[in-house]
């Protein structure tokens, strides 16, 4: 059994392969190549090829592959999608161009609207035609006019547009319409990518819903041609394996599903991160952990409690600007990365990010042109970055260069010394990563006291111990490889599709009927997700399903999530639902009105399945303390609170499980340094995860 | 206690006062029940000092951000420093004591710290109804009195303990206590959490630290602001408009008159020779709005997030270059007991005069005429079961041209920034259907190199019988072109009922509780913004671009933009003729 998982970043390919020999015997390769951002495939399907041959396997015996993309984000980004046509109520054709009408910004005369200045779909292609479907009920007051619809499609065949999106008023509570003029539009346009807004996304709230489907559409065309590319390029090179997807709700789907609805591919990039980082946790038995994956230019955060990831608030989910309501991760990216540029402001303030030095030019220790210092740098001037150690000796870096940088742009201008100056890049970029993790933790009412803080990505675990010592995290941990966290979490996601209806209703108010509907709507959503993992081939003793309602105080505009236990839904059901929401309510707010009206908003319905899990060989044990066989070299190294200490490395592919390192020191790793502070020790886990603890504090 | 904080800690203190107010403004508008709050977001929250200067605020609507420290100042005249307890909410909403009006009631706790008051936490939200004459707005009222429930700086809670028999007594002067009540117990709920989160700063880097680094960031947003006015050449800078009328008295316009005095880095807003004050709620809390209107003007023209990458922290530093003079008596500044609730297109109309005041030597900064109006409507009507339903939707208009951009189309601009309510949430719960909401149809953009925005059409239709109140403006002061551009468009108001067969009646854009039958629908057409620059010199491709987007005509393309069209195949109609264009542009160039 042999399984891949690749992740495409901005500028690297990770890879990891997982061999599992007949007698059950574990072998794990990893491989990184540069990545091909014209054809993402291109990098995908050459890091293949040379990971088989690492590996010493052909191609086609490749079982599975699993890939994390951010083709669908990149087409938002660049704004490169498709030509939509947009077939809507008459008397509501600028629904996508008003959006909520509040502006990006509150104190700007001379800002941007995206949604205006770059729409999904332009007016011109926005038509209105005559139908109306009335609240609460969804009766039909004015019937669909057929032909108008039937123009429309023919006026934007003559035009050329690849994808067509139907959105009308009030489709949640009666699709017919929509379904009507759907069926119209395929037959005059039989090779354009088209959906309707019901089955993108099938809640209440026009705007998000429009959006949604028009996101949809625009990225559709495209994102299938590289989906189509990727599989004719993995066959052309012998792979047979079958594909799935990372979606951005942190599980896999098939190529074809994520061709149908690619609305769900917008965090497949860092989605696998996530996962990676939950299943890291498992393995050092931590299952409280805070991630933050901290690359070049920007840091992904997010908090997974009890072992489960965090979805976002449907309400908040957002990709360039724009909703997207589908079930995404709670991942929140903020400008602080390796290449995040310091500088003195004009007001004389000292700063750090978002603007970013990238991979080119790079910071200014690449020697590659920067002179800007950066964050790379200020670790570089503190001795935390050893030149021959760097990307295993594959990248040279200067040290002068970083003094220089550090020495002119901030030190000189700020009247501090070189050391000093680099100790406030790291506190100010740090600073910004503790108050985004703080506003994704102690702002919700999670304690990070009782979290561990895994801070991967390359460069993650330099500021790891940093981060953790702020937050006050229970503990830190740096992953086995941390560059490839991401690749690795793709090797353990399972399949997840989502169904979702509005089914608005009091649960105080309930009466039988409008009980057994509940159920019903769950049963049919049910049905819906069993079809798909039917058609994934997976049986059904492997199939799970959850169900949840999103539930607000009567007269509230924000939900929250519920879980519903399965089986008939009864008053003793909805009274239980009520209480669990209370709980939510208080742990969200801080505040629950026991004796106010509950109302269901929306039904979702999760399918899944337990899938094969990427298992790591344990590592032989050691037990030893600061093991010399895995020592280096020492080194004079600055750490946060500005001691100059002798510091000794150590090989972390020498150390063996429960060995431990006392601060100060370093480990190193071709893609990655981890700190580890005076009066920190770290401990190797059975699968070689380090956790780091403050001495005298207990994993 | 006076040494300088070091560049760094105060950077980091600075980005945990931000963080604090953010989290302020989420809890409040999360939790909260009225669709003002939870989906408009009419609100603020914040950090205060003793002295009554914003340490930080929520990046909310910009009517609020300013307006707290008035309220504090207010709330001081019952409530003497001395008089603070741990535990203590106050609630106020008096706009004769700094309230920026009566609706928009301030929640406000003491932080203690050790024992000792060090600042407060506070809130603004819109509340949907406080029982005035009329459900929701008002505009023709003879007095303060009018407007609901005056509440001057009260404990709501002591040291911890509710006041039950006020909380019943607001409970009881509301329309819809049910969402009043809870939006108030939302209030207090972000209150408590900027308590908790100011002493855990203080705990984290010491009061002295803390208190020394507010100061520090407030002088640097200071000198940021100071650093901008001072690059403007020295001098009195004019500008006027006019507003529609009181309410009351129709076809008598109200002056409005704005100097703007630059002197080295200070600055002067002088209302002088505006209107009298009005005999209706047409006037302007002089502390908690005609203030704040005018910090606002210069935070956006001078600090303009979009076009600076620095952030600038929000907080007093950048009020206090910023003096403003209006005399009293006038519609700017009433005297008690004066009603002064309906002000929110009169506080427009100064930003948007001091833009033009300044854009001679600010061309790169300012904008066209913007729509600088607000469609502030409420529906209402009681239900079978006796109790009110009250809806309070805010309409959207559209921004003049810009120097290097058109002018946003159908938006909130200026003073305003809040969201619309989904048509869908609202036809679930309201016996109010809309009928039409898209960008207007009926008029041509501001022309210019870049063209104003276009305005918003939204009509409501009553599905049983209620009550409306509309507050707005501008159906007669059309919003100017700039160097060259043309005028953009007014607004306009008019009535049908959905049964009959009648065509629709142009109203004032001030109505005041109207009865309406089942089946009246009110449309409101928004005013769209001027052009900036020459429209001659408007790249053809943008004209196409409104012409296939059906902003405008093949013959206004040509007569206004001097850019000629041809039939093309590609079923889009019409596409540039690029030879035919530079001559007709060239002889009209000539005049």
């Amino acid at each position: 059994m042999f399984r891949v998982g690749v992740d495409v970043g901005g500028t690297f390919t990770d890879l990891v392969l997982e061999a599992v020999g007949a007698d059950g015997r574990q072998e794990v390769f990893v491989h990184k190549v540069s990545s091909t951002p014209q054809d993402q495939s291109i990098g995908v399907v050459q890091g293949v090829v040379e990971l088989c041959a690492i590996a010493g396997i052909q191609p086609g015996q490749i079982d599975a592959l699993f890939h994390g993309t951010t083709v669908a984000t990149n087409i938002v980004i660049e704004r490169d999608g498709a030509e939509v046509g947009m077939i809507t109520t008459k008397g509501f054709r600028d629904i996508l161009h008003m959006a909520r009408h509040k502006r990006p910004h509150n104190f700007s005369l001379q800002f941007d609207v995206p949604w205006q200045s770059a729409p999904l779909v332009k007016r011109r292609n926005r038509i209105a035609v005559t139908e109306r479907i009335m609240p609460p009920t969804g009766h039909v007051e004015v019937p669909l006019n057929l032909d108008e619809v039937e123009r429309a499609a023919e006026l934007f065949a003559e035009r050329g547009l690849e994808a067509v999106v139907i959105g009308f008023l009030f489709s949640f509570l009666n699709n017919d319409h929509e379904l009507m003029a759907k069926e119209i539009v395929k037959r005059v346009m039989p090779d354009a990518f088209i959906c309707a807004s019901c089955e993108v996304v099938n809640t209440m709230r026009e705007y998000e819903r429009f959006s949604t489907a028009a996101m949809n559409a625009y990225i559709g065309p495209r994102t299938a041609g590289y989906l189509d590319n990727l599989q004719r390029r993995l066959r052309e090179a012998g792979v047979n394996a079958y594909v799935r997807m990372m979606q951005s709700n942190g599980g896999v789907s098939t190529v074809e599903q994520a061709a149908k609805a690619p609305v769900g591919l917008l965090l497949s990039g860092p989605a696998g991160g996530v996962i990676g980082g939950r299943w890291t946790g498992e393995a050092c038995d931590q299952h409280q952990v805070i991630t933050i994956d901290i690359g070049g230019t920007s840091a992904d955060i997010s908090v997974i409690r009890d072992g489960n990831l965090t979805i976002k608030n449907p309400r908040d989910t957002e990709v360039a600007e724009m909703p997207v309501l589908v079930p995404m991760i709670d991942i929140d990216a903020i400008g602080a990365g390796g290449g995040s540029i310091a500088y003195v402001d004009s007001g004389g303030a000292f700063r750090v990010g978002p603007r970013s030095a990238g991979a080119e030019p790079g910071p200014a220790c690449y020697g590659k042109g920067g002179v800007e210092p950066t964050v790379t740098d200020a670790q570089v001037v503190l001795g935390r970055l050893d030149p021959e150690q760097f990307l295993g000796g594959g990248l040279k870096i200067d040290p002068a260069l970083a003094e220089a940088a550090i020495r002119s742009k901030l030190a000189e201008p700020l009247g501090l010394s070189v050391k000093d100056a680099a100790l406030g890049v790291l506190r100010i970029i740090n600073n910004h990563m503790a108050l985004a993790i703080e506003s994704n933790s102690v702002a919700r009412g999670i304690d990070p006291r009782g979290f561990s803080l895994m801070a991967f990505g390359g460069a993650g675990p330099l500021h790891g111990v940093a981060l953790g010592e702020a937050i006050w995290a229970k503990n830190v941990i740096s992953p086995l490889h941390p560059g490839i966290t991401a690749a690795m979490g793709l090797l353990v996601t399972e399949p997840r599709y989502e169904f979702t209806r509005s089914a608005l209703s009091i649960l105080q108010a309930g009466d039988t009927s409008s009980f057994a509907n509940i159920g019903a709507i769950f049963d049919k959503l049910e049905s819906e997700a069993k079809a798909q993992l039917d058609s994934d081939l997976i049986p059904a003793a492997a199939q799970r399903f959850e169900r949840i309602a999103e539930c607000r105080y009567v007269g509230q505009g924000f939900e929250l999530r519920v879980d519903v236990p399965p089986g008939a839904f009864t008053a003793k059901t909805a009274e239980d639902v009520a209480k669990a929401f209370y709980a939510a309510h208080r742990t969200e707010y801080g505040h629950a009105f026991e004796d106010q009206a509950v109302e269901v908003v929306t039904l979702r319905l999760i399918g899944t399945a337990s899938a094969d899990t990427l298992r790591l060989p344990a590592l032989e044990k050691g037990g030893r303390r600061n093991p010399s066989d895995a020592a280096l070299y020492s080194r004079m190294t600055t750490f946060d609170d500005g001691q100059t200490l002798e510091t000794p490395r150590f090989d972390r592919s020498k150390l063996k499980a429960a060995d431990e390192v006392t601060g100060p020191a370093i480990v190193t790793q071709k893609n990655s340094t981890t700190v580890i502070p005076k009066g920190y020790t770290a401990t190797v886990m059975r699968l070689g995860d380090i956790v780091i603890s403050r001495n005298g504090k207990g994993n | 206690m006076s040494k300088t904080i070091d560049p760094i800690t105060l950077q980091v203190i600075g980005g945990a006062l931000h963080a604090i107010a953010e989290q302020m403004g989420n809890v409040l508008y999360r939790m909260s029940y009225s669709s003002i709050i939870r989906e408009s977001q009419d609100l603020g929250a914040g950090l205060f000092d003793l002295d009554y200067n914003t340490l930080c605020e929520s990046d909310s609507t910009p009517m609020h951000i300013g307006s707290i420290p008035g309220y504090l100042r207010g709330i001081e005249k019952s409530i003497p420093l001395t008089d603070w307890q741990e535990g203590d909410v106050v609630i106020h909403n008096h706009p004769y004591f700094g309230a920026s009006h009566s609706p928009d009631i301030g929640i406000v706790m003491p932080i203690f710290y050790c024992g000792e008051l060090v600042g407060f936490s506070a809130n603004t939200a819109h509340h949907l109804d406080i029982g005035a004459a009329t459900p929701g707005l008002i505009i023709d009222v003879p007095d303060v009195f009018a407007e609901g429930m005056l509440l001057n700086g009260l404990k709501l809670v002591e040291a911890g303990k509710r006041n039950e028999t006020l909380w019943r007594y607001i409970s009881g002067n509301t329309r819809v206590p049910g969402l009043v009540m809870r939006d108030l117990e939302a209030q207090i709920a972000s209150a408590e959490l900027g308590v908790k989160r100011f002493c855990e700063l203080m705990d984290t880097y010491g009061r002295a630290t803390v208190e020394q680094a507010s100061k520090q960031l407030m002088d640097y947003s200071e000198s940021m602001l100071r650093r901008e006015i001072a690059k403007i050449p020295d001098g009195d800078y004019f500008a006027e408009g006019f507003l529609d009328d009181d309410g009351r008295t129709r076809g008598v316009h109200l002056p409005i008159k704005v100097t703007v005095r630059v002197r080295g880095d200070d600055v002067e807003v002088d209302l002088t020779g505006s209107s009298p004050q009005v005999p209706t709620a047409y006037n302007v809390p002089f502390e908690g709005s005609t203030k704040v209107a005018c910090y606002f003007a210069f935070r956006a023209l001078l600090l303009d997030t979009y076009t600076n990458t620095e952030y600038i922290p929000q907080n007093e530093g950048s009020f206090r270059p910023v003096k403003v003079t209006a005399p009293l008596g006038c519609i700017f500044n009433p005297i008690a007991p004066a009603a002064c609730e309906a002000r929110f297109n009169q506080i427009q109309r100064i930003v948007d005069l001091i833009i033009k005041a300044l854009a001679p030597v600010l061309p790169d900064k300012c904008t066209a005429g913007n729509a600088a109006c607000l469609s502030f409507a409420s529906y209402s009507g009681v239900r079978d079961s006796g109790d009110y339903w009250v809806l309070i939707e805010v309409n959207e208009a559209s921004m003049g041209g810009r120097p290097t951009s058109d002018g946003p189309d159908t938006i909130e601009e200026l003073m305003r920034n809040t969201r619309n309510n989904p048509l869908e949430d609202l036809g679930m719960h309201l016996p109010v259907i809309c009928d039409r909401y898209e960008i207007r149809d009926d008029v041509f953009p501001g022309a210019g190199e870049y063209r104003g925005g276009m305005g918003v059409v939204k009509s409501q239709r009553f599905l049983v019988p209620g009550f409306m109140t509309h507050e707005s403006d501008r159906n007669e002061d059309v919003p100017w072109g700039i160097f060259g551009g043309g005028e953009g468009v007014t607004a306009a108001v008019r009535m049908h009922n959905h049964t009959k067969d009648t065509p629709p009646i142009d109203v004032p854009a001030k109505i005041s509780g109207l009865r309406a039958e089942a089946g009246d629908v009110i449309t409101y057409l928004s005013p769209g913004g001027g052009g900036y620059g020459i429209s001659l010199k408007r790249d053809p491709a943008k004209v196409l671009d409104d012409l296939l987007d059906g902003y405008i005509t093949p013959e206004h393309a040509r007569d206004v933009y001097g850019v000629v069209v041809k039939p093309v195949t590609n079923g889009y109609q019409w596409g540039l003729d690029l030879p035919a264009t530079a001559k007709l542009r060239a002889s009209m160039a000539l005049g």
